[in-house]
C-alpha cells in the first residue's frame, strides 16, 4: 500500500486472484448450466423433428424425459455455480473495503486530506461492491462464452458453414460491443462522480442544518441544492442516453446477425444438407445466442464501471502519507522532552522551543493558526517545511509515526467521539474497565470532571454518546475527551484548548485535576485561558509565530503587555 | 440464461418493505441499530422516526411528479411498445422459412423473411434506444425533482422533529434511500416495463396462432406466482435485517473515517478495524442469505419453466395431428414459449428492486409530505420598519423528555437595542432559552414574543449563532452568500472585514473562492465562527442570540471573536449565552439562570452588589486572571 504506481488494473486484477478458486468453481458450474441451456433449443428441435413432424407419441415421452433431466441438471449448476460467484464477489468487496480503512487509519495519514469523509465510505462500500462484481462479471462473461462455445459446436456438428459464421461472426459482434461501450465508460464515470456530489452536497447541507436554521438560510440553501442537483441530472441524462443508443445498437447488430444464420441454414435445409429438425435447432441456438451475446454486452459495461470505481479505489490506496515514515522505536523509558530548532509551518515562522521532561508547561498564542500548527508537528500530522522537532533527542522523522503516538499523545481540540458509551470512549482499546484499570479510569474522569457528565445522564458511564459524541453538549464533550486523553497516560501529553465551552467555575476545578492527575509528567497545554495558564509551571507566549516572552504565568501577566492583551481578554 | 446473471447481479442486497405492517420504523432505521447491537443506552433513547408515506400517498406522489410529462410519457412507451411487438414478428418469421422448407420450395422464397428478419433487427433497436431514452429522461427528470422536494422540505422541518429522529435519519434518507430510488429509475424500471410488455405481448402472440397454445403456456403461471408469493414472504424480513447491517456498517464506516484523526492519535485502529471487519462481515453474511434464498427461487422457476415448455410441445404435437396447426406453428410456439423464459424471470426478480425502491420513495414521499411550516404573520417587514423589535418570554417552560423540564416558568423582557448576557453553569438551560427565543423549538407552555409575533425557524427576525461550527463545503464565497444569496463581491468583504476575517480570506490560495470546509481548505475553530458571524451580519437580522458563539473556537482567538461579535450585535436586540463574563460585563443586563429558573436580573454592577451567584461566578473567573488585573475598562 502506498506505492504510488497502484493503478486501477492492479486493484481489480488482485481482488479477482484473491477469489480465484471461488471464480474458477462457478465459472465451471456456470458453464455447465450455459451448456444445458443451449441443450434445450436443440432438444425443442428433436422434439419437433422427431415426435411433432414424425408423429411419434412414444418419442414424444422419451424426450421430455431427456428434457427434465436435463433441467435438473441445469437448475442445480446454476444455483451452486451462482452461488460461487456472489459469494467471491462479497468476499471480494469486503477485502477491498477493510484495505481502505486500513489506508486511511494508517498512522502515517495523509488519505482523508481532500476528501469528504462520506465520499470515503462510499469509496468503501459502492466502489468496493462494484469492483467485487467484477468477479461475477467475469465469471458471466465465461459463462456466456461457454454457451456461445457449446452453440458453436452444436451448429459446427449440423453444418460447418453455419458453425463457421457463428465462430467468426461472434468476435466481431464482441468487438464492436466493446467500441461501443468504450464511451459510455467515460461518460459513466463523469455522472458518477457529479452525481457522488450531489449527494455530498445535500449531507453537507444536512449536516449544517442548524446553522442554516440559525439565520433562516434554508430558501438560499435548496436553491443552492437545486443547482447542483440540476447540473448532476444533465449528466445523468448524457450517460442513459449513451447507454440506450448502446443497447439498441446490440439489439439491431445481433438481430441481424439472426437473420443471416436464417439464410443460411434456410438454403443448407432447402438443398438436403440439413434435417427440418437441425435448422429448427439451428434457428433456436441462434436465438440461443442472442442471450450470451446480450450479456457480453452487460458485463462490457459491468467490466467498465468495475474498473472506473477500481480507479477510484486504486487513488485512495496509493494516496502518499502525510508524513514521512521512520522506523526507529521510541528509547524506553521516555523521558519526554521536547525540543523545537526553527520550526516552519503555517502560523509559526521559525520556532526554537524547549519543553523541559516532567513538566506542565503552558503555550499561549497570539495567532490561533500558529496554535493548530504546533499541533499538527506535535502529532505529526504534517512534518514541519523546516527545522526540527526531537524527543528526548531523537528527531521525529526518524521514528515510527504509532510509536511516537503511544508516547506523545496530542488531544486535539476538535477530536472526535465515537459512538458507543462514555465509558467505552474513555477507556483505553485494551484496558479492562474494572479493578486497577478501571480504578484509573475513574481518577480520569474525577480529574476532567467528567465524574459529573456521567452524573447527569440517564445510565451513568454506560450512556451513549451517539454518533460522533453528538447527544453530548459542548462543556460536556469536552470534559470526556480531555478525560480519555488523561486516562490514555501517555508520558507526553499536549492538550489544546480543554475547556472552552466549560463555565468558570469548573474550569478551576479542571486546571487542577489536570495538573495534579499530571504530576511528574511532560505535560503541554495549548490555550489562553488564564484559568488553565495559572496552574503551570512556565508559559511560553507565541507572538506572531515566533517565541515571544516566557515566565510564569503571575509574572507575564505583570511584565508582559503583549500576553496579557493575548489571555486576558 | 443471461437473466440468470443479470438478476444475481441485480442488487440482492435491498428488498422492499411494502407491506403496511413491515413498514414499522423500528425495523429498519439504521438510528436504532445502535441500541439494538450494542449494549448502550442513548441519552434520549426515545426517538421517533420521520414518517413514512402509505403506499397509495407514493403512488399519488408519483403520478404528480411525472403529469408535467405526460406527452414525453406517452412518446417513450409507445416507443417501448412499438420496439417490442416488433421483435415479436422474429418467432413467426423464423417459422416461416421452417414452412419454406417443410414444402420444399424454391429458395428465392427465402429472401423475404430473411429481409424482413434484418428490417426487424434494425427497427427494434433504434425504437429500443429511442424508447430508453425517452424512459430514462422521464424517470430522471421526476427523481432530480423529487430529491429536490426532499432537500427542500427535509431543510424546513422544525429542528425538534429531526432531532427526535436523531440525524441519522434524515442523513439516511438523504443519501441511501435517494441512492436507492436512482438506481431503480436507472436500471430496474426500465428493464421491468420492458419485461413486462415482452411477457403480455409474447401471450398475445401465442393466442395469435392458436389459443390452445396460450392454455398450455398458462400452466407455468400457478408455479410462479406461488414461488413469487413464497419469495416475497421469505424475502422481506431477511433483507429488513440485510438492511439494518448495511445501515450499521455505514455508520460505523463514517464513524471510523470522520475520525481517523483521533484514531491515529489515540492507535485505536485495531479496535476500528475489528468493528468495522464485524459490520461489513455480517452484511456480506445476510447478503449471501439473500442470495441462496434467490437461488432457490430460481430453482422453482426452473420446475415452471420445464411445465410450460412440455405441455406447449404436447399441445404442438396434438394439433399438428389433428391437422389444425402446421409444423411452423408449432415451431413458432416453442421458440415463443422458449423467449418468454428470460422475461419472466427478469420480471420476477426485479421486483425485488422495485420494492425495495418503493420503500425508498415512500420514507421520502413521507418526508415531502410533511406540511410546511405555518409562516406566521410577517413580522419581519413591520419590525423593521420600525427599527429592533422588543422580545418578550411570559412563563415559558419547556422539556424534550416528559417530565424532565429544562426551563421553568421564565419570564423575561429584552428591550429594543438592548443586550441581555445570560449566565449560569453547564446545564442551566441557557441553550434551550436561545433556541427557543430563536424559534428552533416551541416552548411546551407560556408564550414568546418578538415584535408582536411568536419566533419561527424560517423567519429573518432572530438570528443564531451557537457553538456549533458548521463550514458549508464549497467555495468560501458560496458559505456566505447562504446568508444573502444576492449579496456582491463588496459586501462579502465587507462583512468579513468588520468581523476582522478579511485579512486571512485574502491570503487564502484563491482568496473568497478558496473551496473550504469538508474536503477542501480546513479553517481553524475560530475562523469558522468568525464566518458564522460574518453570515449573520449578512443575514442582518433585527434580533440576535448568540449561544457561546465564541467559546468553542478556543481560547487563543476569543478576543478576536469578542470583538467580531461586538460589531454583530451592534444596534440589535440581543440575547447573548456566555460563560467568558467579559461578554457579561459588557452587556446592559445580566440574567443568571439556575436549574431551569431566572434566579438573578439585573447590571453587573447591581448583581456584583447583591453577593449572589453571579458574584460568586464573578470572583472565580477574575481570580484566575490575577488580582492586578481585575476588571479595566469592558
Amino acid at each position: 500500500m502506498g506505492a504510488g504506481e497502484l493503478s486501477g488494473r492492479d486493484v481489480w486484477t488482485r481482488s479477482v486472484k484473491g477469489q480465484i478458486r471461488r471464480v474458477a468453481l462457478g465459472s465451471a458450474l456456470g458453464s455447465v448450466h450455459q451448456l444445458g441451456e443451449a441443450l434445450v433449443p436443440v432438444l425443442i428441435g428433436v422434439v419437433i423433428d422427431q415426435a411433432v413432424a414424425g408423429q411419434n407419441a412414444g418419442y414424444l415421452a422419451l424426450w421430455l424425459g431427456v428434457l427434465a433431466v436435463m433441467y435438473v441438471t441445469l437448475s442445480w449448476s446454476f444455483r451452486l455455480g451462482a452461488k460461487a460467484g456472489e459469494r467471491s464477489a462479497e468476499e471480494a468487496a469486503h477485502t477491498l473495503r477493510l484495505a481502505i480503512v486500513g489506508r486511511v487509519l494508517d498512522a502515517r495519514g495523509g488519505a482523508e486530506e481532500g476528501r469528504l469523509p462520506g465520499e470515503l465510505a462510499n469509496v468503501a462500500t459502492e466502489d468496493a461492491k462494484r469492483v467485487g462484481a467484477v468477479n461475477m462479471a467475469l465469471m458471466a462473461g465465461v459463462w456466456a462464452f461457454a454457451g456461445v462455445a457449446v452453440s458453436a459446436v452444436a451448429l459446427l456438428l449440423t453444418s460447418v458453414t453455419l458453425g463457421l459464421i457463428v465462430l467468426l461472426g461472434t468476435p466481431v459482434l464482441l468487438w464492436l460491443g466493446h467500441l461501443l461501450s468504450k464511451p459510455l465508460e467515460r461518460r459513466s464515470e463523469a455522472e458518477q462522480d457529479k452525481a457522488a456530489h450531489a449527494s455530498g452536497v445535500a449531507a453537507d447541507l444536512v449536516a449544517g442544518l442548524r446553522v442554516l436554521k440559525g439565520l433562516g438560510a434554508q430558501g438560499a440553501a435548496v436553491e443552492r441544492y437545486r443547482r447542483t442537483s440540476r447540473i448532476s441530472l444533465a449528466a445523468t441524462l448524457r450517460s442513459a442516453r449513451a447507454e440506450s443508443w448502446q443497447t439498441g445498437l446490440v439489439l439491431a447488430l445481433t438481430g441481424g446477425f439472426i437473420a443471416l444464420i436464417a439464410l443460411v441454414g434456410g438454403r443448407l435445409a432447402l438443398n438436403g444438407s440439413m434435417t427440418l429438425g437441425q435448422l429448427v435447432s439451428a434457428v433456436g441456438l441462434a436465438l440461443f445466442l442472442l442471450g450470451p451475446l446480450e450479456t457480453f454486452a452487460w458485463v462490457n459495461a459491468e467490466l467498465a464501471q468495475g474498473r472506473a470505481s477500481a480507479a477510484r479505489v486504486a487513488e485512495v490506496l496509493a494516496t502518499g502519507p502525510a508524513v514521512v515514515d521512520g522506523d526507529d522505536p521510541v528509547a524506553e523509558p521516555v523521558r519526554g522532552e521536547l525540543r523545537l530548532r526553527g520550526v516552519r509551518l503555517g502560523g509559526l515562522d521559525g520556532v526554537d522551543l524547549d519543553l523541559p521532561a516532567g513538566q506542565l508547561t503552558g503555550i499561549a498564542v497570539t495567532d490561533p493558526a500558529g496554535a493548530e500548527a504546533l499541533l499538527r508537528c506535535l502529532g505529526r500530522e504534517t512534518d514541519p517545511e523546516s527545522g526540527s522537532v526531537e524527543l528526548d533527542g531523537v528527531p521525529l522523522t526518524r521514528l515510527d509515526p504509532a510509536g511516537l503516538r503511544a508516547a506523545v499523545l496530542v488531544a486535539a481540540h476538535d477530536a472526535a467521539l465515537f459512538e458507543g458509551s462514555l465509558a467505552a470512549n474513555v477507556t483505553p482499546e485494551d484496558a479492562s474497565q474494572d479493578g486497577a484499570a478501571g480504578l484509573l479510569t475513574e481518577r480520569a474522569m474525577v480529574a476532567a470532571r467528567a465524574d459529573e457528565v456521567a452524573d447527569s445522564l440517564p445510565h451513568g458511564t454506560a450512556t451513549g454518546v451517539g454518533e460522533g459524541g453528538r447527544s453530548l453538549s459542548g462543556g460536556q464533550r469536552q470534559r470526556v475527551l480531555l478525560a480519555r486523553a488523561l486516562r490514555a497516560e501517555p508520558p507526553v501529553l499536549v492538550v489544546h484548548d480543554p475547556t472552552t465551552a466549560v463555565d468558570t467555575v469548573t474550569e478551576g476545578r479542571i486546571a487542577e485535576g489536570l495538573r495534579e492527575f499530571r504530576q511528574g509528567r511532560t505535560t503541554i497545554v495549548v490555550t489562553n485561558s488564564p484559568a488553565l495558564l495559572a496552574v503551570t509551571d512556565h508559559v511560553i507566549l507565541l507572538d506572531a509565530g515566533r517565541v515571544g516572552a516566557e515566565g510564569t504565568h503571575a509574572d507575564l501577566v505583570r511584565t508582559d503587555a503583549t500576553y496579557r492583551t493575548a489571555v486576558l481578554a | 440464461m443471461t437473466t440468470g446473471a443479470e438478476g444475481m447481479e441485480a442488487e440482492l442486497t435491498e428488498a422492499g418493505l411494502v407491506d403496511a405492517e413491515l413498514t414499522e420504523p423500528g425495523l429498519v432505521e439504521p438510528g436504532l441499530v445502535d441500541a439494538e447491537l450494542t449494549d448502550t443506552h442513548e441519552a434520549d433513547s426515545d426517538r421517533t422516526l420521520l414518517p413514512t408515506a402509505t403506499p397509495a400517498r407514493t403512488r399519488a406522489a408519483v403520478r404528480e411528479l411525472l403529469r408535467p410529462q405526460r406527452g414525453l410519457a406517452a412518446a417513450g412507451f409507445g416507443l417501448m411498445v412499438l420496439a417490442t411487438a416488433v421483435g415479436l414478428l422474429t418467432q413467426p418469421l423464423l417459422g416461416h422459412i421452417v414452412d419454406i422448407v417443410t414444402e420444399h420450395r424454391s429458395p428465392d422464397a427465402l429472401t423475404f423473411p430473411v429481409v424482413a428478419l434484418a428490417g426487424v433487427a434494425l427497427v427494434q433497436g433504434v425504437t429500443t434506444a429511442l424508447g430508453m431514452s425517452l424512459v430514462s429522461r422521464l424517470g430522471e427528470t421526476a427523481l432530480a425533482r423529487l430529491r429536490e422536494l426532499f432537500v427542500e422540505r427535509a431543510l424546513s422541518l422544525p429542528l425538534d422533529r429531526v432531532e427526535k429522529a436523531g440525524s441519522g435519519d434524515l442523513n439516511s434518507r438523504v443519501t441511501r434511500d435517494v441512492s436507492r430510488v436512482a438506481d431503480a429509475v436507472r436500471g430496474a424500471l426500465p428493464e421491468l416495463a420492458r419485461s413486462a410488455l415482452s411477457i403480455v405481448l409474447t401471450l398475445g402472440a401465442l393466442a395469435l396462432l392458436d389459443w390452445r397454445f396460450l392454455i398450455a403456456a398458462l400452466i407455468a403461471v400457478p408455479v410462479q406466482a406461488h414461488t413469487a408469493r413464497w419469495y416475497v414472504r421469505n424475502a422481506v424480513p431477511l433483507y429488513a435485517k440485510e438492511r439494518i447491517a448495511t445501515g450499521t456498517q455505514q455508520q460505523q464506516l463514517l464513524d471510523t473515517i470522520g475520525g481517523a484523526r483521533t484514531v491515529r492519535a489515540y492507535r485505536l485502529q485495531k479496535g476500528h478495524t475489528l468493528r468495522v471487519t464485524e459490520r461489513s462481515r455480517s452484511a456480506v453474511e445476510l447478503t449471501m442469505s439473500g442470495v441462496q434464498l434467490m437461488l432457490r427461487f430460481y430453482s422453482r422457476l426452473h420446475i415452471a419453466e420445464y411445465m410450460g415448455l412440455s405441455a406447449v410441445l404436447v399441445t404442438g404435437y396434438l394439433l399438428v395431428r389433428d391437422g389444425s396447426a402446421s409444423v411452423g406453428t408449432a415451431t413458432a410456439a416453442a421458440l415463443y414459449f422458449a423467449s418468454l423464459f428470460g422475461p419472466v424471470n427478469t420480471a420476477l426478480v426485479l421486483l425485488d428492486d422495485a420494492q425495495s425502491a418503493t420503500a425508498g420513495l415512500a420514507r421520502l414521499v413521507g418526508v415531502v409530505d410533511e406540511p410546511a411550516p405555518v409562516v406566521a404573520d410577517r413580522a419581519d417587514d413591520r419590525t423593521t420598519a420600525a427599527g429592533p423589535p422588543s422580545v418578550t418570554l411570559t412563563g415559558v417552560s419547556h422539556a424534550y423528555v416528559p417530565g424532565r423540564p429544562v426551563l421553568h416558568d421564565v419570564d423575561l423582557e429584552i428591550r429594543p437595542k438592548e443586550r441581555v448576557a445570560l449566565v449560569g453553569t453547564t446545564g442551566a438551560g441557557k441553550t434551550t432559552l436561545a433556541k427557543l427565543v430563536a424559534g428552533l423549538h416551541r416552548p411546551q407552555s407560556g408564550r414568546i414574543d418578538v415584535g408582536g409575533a411568536e419566533p419561527d425557524e424560517a423567519g429573518h427576525l432572530v438570528g443564531l449563532v451557537t457553538q456549533e461550527v458548521h463550514v458549508f463545503a464549497g467555495p468560501l464565497a458560496e458559505d456566505l452568500r447562504l446568508a444573502r444569496p444576492d449579496a456582491h463581491t463588496e459586501e462579502l468583504r465587507e462583512a468579513l472585514d468588520t468581523v476582522g476575517a478579511l485579512g486571512w480570506v485574502e491570503a487564502l490560495p484563491e482568496g473568497l473562492d478558496t473551496v473550504v470546509g469538508d474536503g477542501g481548505h480546513r479553517l481553524t475553530a475560530d475562523r469558522a465562527q468568525q464566518l458564522a458571524l460574518a453570515r449573520l451580519l449578512l443575514a442582518d437580522p433585527p434580533v440576535v442570540v448568540l449561544d457561546e458563539a465564541t467559546a468553542e473556537a478556543g481560547s487563543s482567538g476569543a478576543r478576536q471573536l469578542d470583538e467580531a461579535a461586538e460589531q454583530a450585535l451592534r444596534g440589535r436586540t440581543a440575547l447573548v449565552v456566555a460563560h467568558r463574563l467579559s461578554q457579561a460585563a459588557a452587556a446592559d443586563r445580566v440574567i443568571v439562570l439556575s436549574g431551569g429558573r431566572v434566579v438573578e436580573n439585573g447590571t453587573h454592577d447591581e448583581l456584583l452588589t447583591a453577593q449572589g451567584q453571579y458574584a460568586a461566578l464573578w470572583h472565580a473567573w477574575s481570580d484566575s486572571r490575577s488580582a492586578e488585573t481585575a476588571p479595566e475598562a469592558h
